[in-house]
């Protein structure tokens, strides 16, 4: 059983994993299922967190601090994202692309280099564990704190007047407009959330692997909608509570079938081939299950009451 | 409120708009609207297909900016106000039952929405529990029992319920002008009578000024204290409540013949 062993000895590390990308699976929910708005700013939000936290924690700074302009940025970036598309009218996924594309310039520029890394500085994870920054699974126990105190917010501002309001915006905007909702106001809030949501994920993965580079948002956002996809596929997205969840869980999960998948021996670099299949084939099943519906019968046509 | 001054009620000054100004496909939508309502009035707004109805309507709102005109609502003058602004004054039902309401948004989160139309959104609690109430009395009005189904998805109710569910999304908090385009033109004749029924117990009684867009003669006779035809897009016939006694729709079509033959020879 050479599998499980190998299996078994990456759990603790995927299961931290799959909770720092948790945050970016949260960040990539709100946009292309709160909002209805594709975006892929996450790829650039993602590594400005973690160049922000990462040139701070190292010229000095403290940890919060250092955390909390990661954040910032990650909300100015989507906010700009969301700008570019209500402003000059460009689809937002190309907005995305655009600030994304920007964005690898200015993480360079931030950290002054490529990549800064963190060996000799104090993180979350050496200040709240051990001066080696924990184990696995403390290193897990501090992120599964991180998240509820997240989710809860999030509950919790879905479900206030503002909350309502952006999902009101996102199911319908000519609706929106006509009980008096800025639908702006709501994207540009959306995404800036999302963009934080995604930046603090950065900002957390610098700290567990003490390490941030200019390339480690490529593929995060596939990895988002594969989590958040997973996640209602087992968990079901009826509820505010689940459609919060969903993207948390799955992103778990998610991590288990990447370690299930290394220790079967598919080599760490075939993992955003088989991402790329798994939402291929997520948006594929719907498709495919309406029109085995369709064929058979064709009398189902009832007439609505 | 004071009544009385000039200022009061809805006008509607010369509106133009032109699509597609300077190609090939230009089209002269609005060619000088203007009519106004005073308080309380109920106008139906008739007129053939491309007439600029639905152009006007949506010039009022806000969904559409004018070329020329202005738009003013009790003395506010709204003609540079974006549509979520202009909310505060207005409320529309739609022709199409998907564009008034959120379908992935339970009942009770879409009238939460609406009771604070044009007022600031804050960290409150969307649904409080007064408010609860007073959406399960506006729902009861509508007598469909979807005072019952309040934690339902929008996307669950049928074409009729979503429109009626609209109608008291618009007047759940009293507009000053209330706009609806052919709404029931989308639903079956037995969900279009109900809709309307409704229609007529909110906004009969003189307490909301009404805009009301029909291809239903019959409703455009039979309801209502104005009745404006429009007509390659200007009002051609403005008929007020003492006008439109006895009138019958053949009267209307032969009018309309009328002022359209007018119209040909003044040009
Ligand atoms: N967004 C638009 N872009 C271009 N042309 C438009 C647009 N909206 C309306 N038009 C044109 O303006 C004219 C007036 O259209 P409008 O929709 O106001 O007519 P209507 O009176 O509501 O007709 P109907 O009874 O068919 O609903 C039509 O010729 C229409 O093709
Ligand atoms: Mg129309």
């Amino acid at each position: 059983m050479e599998f499980l062993t190998v299996y078994m000895n990456l759990l603790p590390a995927s299961l931290a994993q799959g909770a720092v990308y948790a945050f970016v699976a949260l960040g990539v929910m709100i946009p292309f299922r709160l909002l209805n708005l594709p975006d892929l700013t996450a790829e650039g939000s993602f590594p400005l967190g973690a160049a922000v936290a990462a040139a701070l924690i190292s010229s000095g700074w403290g940890i919060v601090p250092a955390m909390a302009w990661a954040l910032l940025a990650g909300s100015l970036a989507g906010a700009l994202t969301a700008l570019i598309h209500l402003v000059f009218k460009v689809t937002s996924l190309l907005a995305g692309i655009i600030v994304l594309t920007m964005l690898f310039s200015l993480n360079i520029r931030v950290m002054g280099q490529p990549n800064t890394a963190l060996f000799s500085h104090d993180t979350l994870f050496t200040v709240l564990l051990d001066a080696d920054g924990g184990t696995p699974i403390t290193q897990f126990a501090v992120l599964c704190v991180l998240l509820t105190v997240l989710c809860a917010a999030l509950f919790w501002y879905l479900h206030t007047e503002a909350g309502l309001a952006l999902r009101a915006v996102g199911a319908n905007q000519m609706m929106a407009r006509a009980q008096g909702l800025s639908t702006w106001r709501y994207v540009i809030a959306g995404l800036a959330v999302a963009g934080a949501l995604a930046a603090t994920g950065g900002a957390v993965m610098a700290q567990l692997q003490s390490y941030a580079d200019v390339n480690m948002g490529v593929g995060v956002l596939m990895i988002g909608l594969a989590a958040t996809i997973l996640g209602e596929a087992l968990f079901g997205s009826h509820t505010i509570a689940r459609q919060i969840l969903a993207p948390v869980l799955g992103a778990l999960v998610y991590f288990q079938i990447v370690a299930v998948a290394l220790s079967l021996g598919l080599r760490p670099s075939d993992l955003k081939l088989l991402t790329g299949l798994f939402v291929l084939l997520a948006l594929a099943v719907p498709m495919v299950k309406a029109r085995f519906r369709r064929a058979p019968s064709p009398s189902k046509s009832e007439p609505r009451p | 409120m004071t009544t009385g001054t000039v200022q009061d009620g809805v006008h509607v000054s010369d509106l133009h708009k032109t699509f597609f100004a300077g190609t090939v496909q230009e089209k002269q939508a609005l060619n000088g609207v203007s009519f106004s309502l005073s308080p309380g009035e109920f106008a139906v707004v008739v007129g053939s297909n491309g007439a600029g109805k639905s152009t006007t309507l949506n010039a009022i709102a806000g969904e559409l900016s004018v070329d020329s005109g202005s738009v003013l609502v009790d003395g506010d003058d709204l003609t540079r106000l974006p549509a979520h602004k202009r909310a505060r004054y207005m409320s529309r039902v739609f022709q199409d039952p998907m564009q008034g309401t959120a379908a992935s948004l339970t009942i009770e989160e879409n009238l939460a929405i609406s009771a604070r139309r044009g007022q600031p959104r804050g960290f409150r609690s969307a649904l409080r529990a007064v408010d609860v109430e007073t959406f399960r009395t506006a729902l009861e009005a509508l007598g469909l029992g979807l005072e019952n189904r309040m934690k339902d998805r929008v996307a669950l109710l049928s074409g009729g319920q979503r429109q009626s569910l609209t109608l008291a999304m618009a007047t759940l908090k009293r507009p000053r002008l209330l706009l609806l385009d052919e709404h029931t033109a989308a639903l079956d004749p037995r969900a279009a009578e109900l809709v309307i029924d409704a229609t007529l117990k909110t906004v009969a009684g003189g307490e909301i000024t009404t805009l009301m867009i029909t291809h239903n003669m019959d409703h455009a006779i039979r309801h209502g204290d104005r009745l404006l035809m429009m007509h390659e897009g200007r009002v051609i016939l403005d008929l007020d409540k003492h006008d439109k006694q006895g009138v019958t729709a053949a009267d209307l079509v032969e009018r309309f013949h009328d002022a359209v033959s007018d119209r040909m020879l003044l040009n």
